[in-house]
């Protein structure tokens, strides 16, 4: 596109009032949607200089962070507010298994809801462990949970637990 | 010689599925509204 004579000066910021925040999320929502993170980041951060406890600005952070794979930078954000009242310990628990401290990893898992997201993590954490009983195991409780391919690790954690033999029979009572 | 190509299991593939769980607020509450007006009559 030309340019035109519409002049922003992007540089002086001191004489300009800060944006809305709600302009902020419009154009934060945009960048998410194009998966644009590093400039997702860039604007929570604008949020959080506006208001710096605002929990979605924070999620948000965290989240773009692991999409870019800057596990180490979401992680540090993540010990940054932990004195908030936000959880953010699925998050903080990914981060650890990416960085292969998995046993920190579980530890950070202990305690919560054992709902699907907290089983498929402890599920791959104790792969990368070779516990694979116990893997094995906790695929099984995800078996009704009708999560999308969760049945190629259950096959991965029962040849890996030297249950091959009983692959065919539980993939039949998959779902 | 040489001999004869053997095969091997290879480690059977585990997909990070724990990635997709990790995912964005939704942020239409935060955003800037847009005509309420119009999008309650559309949906009200």
């Amino acid at each position: 596109m030309a340019p035109k004579s519409k002049e922003k000066p992007k540089t002086s910021s001191s004489s300009h009032p800060p944006p809305a925040i709600e302009d902020l999320f419009t154009t934060l929502d945009r960048h998410i949607q194009r998966s644009e993170y590093e400039q997702a980041v860039k604007v929570a951060d604008q949020v959080l200089s506006i208001a710096p406890a605002d929990e979605d600005a924070i999620r948000c952070k965290v989240v773009a962070l692991v999409k870019d794979d800057k596990i180490d930078d979401a992680l540090s954000v993540i010990q940054s507010f932990h004195k908030l009242p936000i959880d953010l310990g699925f998050q903080k628990a990914y981060c650890l298994y990416r960085q292969n401290k998995l046993d920190e990893a579980l530890q950070c898992l202990r305690g919560r809801e054992r709902d699907s997201e907290t089983l498929l993590l402890e599920a791959q954490i104790l792969y990368r462990l070779g516990k694979t009983d116990a893997c094995v195991d906790v695929y099984r409780k995800l078996q009704n949970s009708d999560i999308e391919t969760a049945e190629v690790n259950f096959v991965a954690s029962l040849v890996s637990a030297g249950k091959a033999s009983q692959v065919e029979k539980a993939l039949d009572s998959w779902k | 010689f040489p001999p004869a190509f053997q095969s091997i299991p290879r480690n059977p593939i585990v997909l990070d599925l724990a990635y997709n769980c990790i995912d964005f607020p939704v942020l239409d509450e935060r955003k800037k509204k847009v005509q309420r007006g119009f999008i309650s009559r559309l949906w009200g």
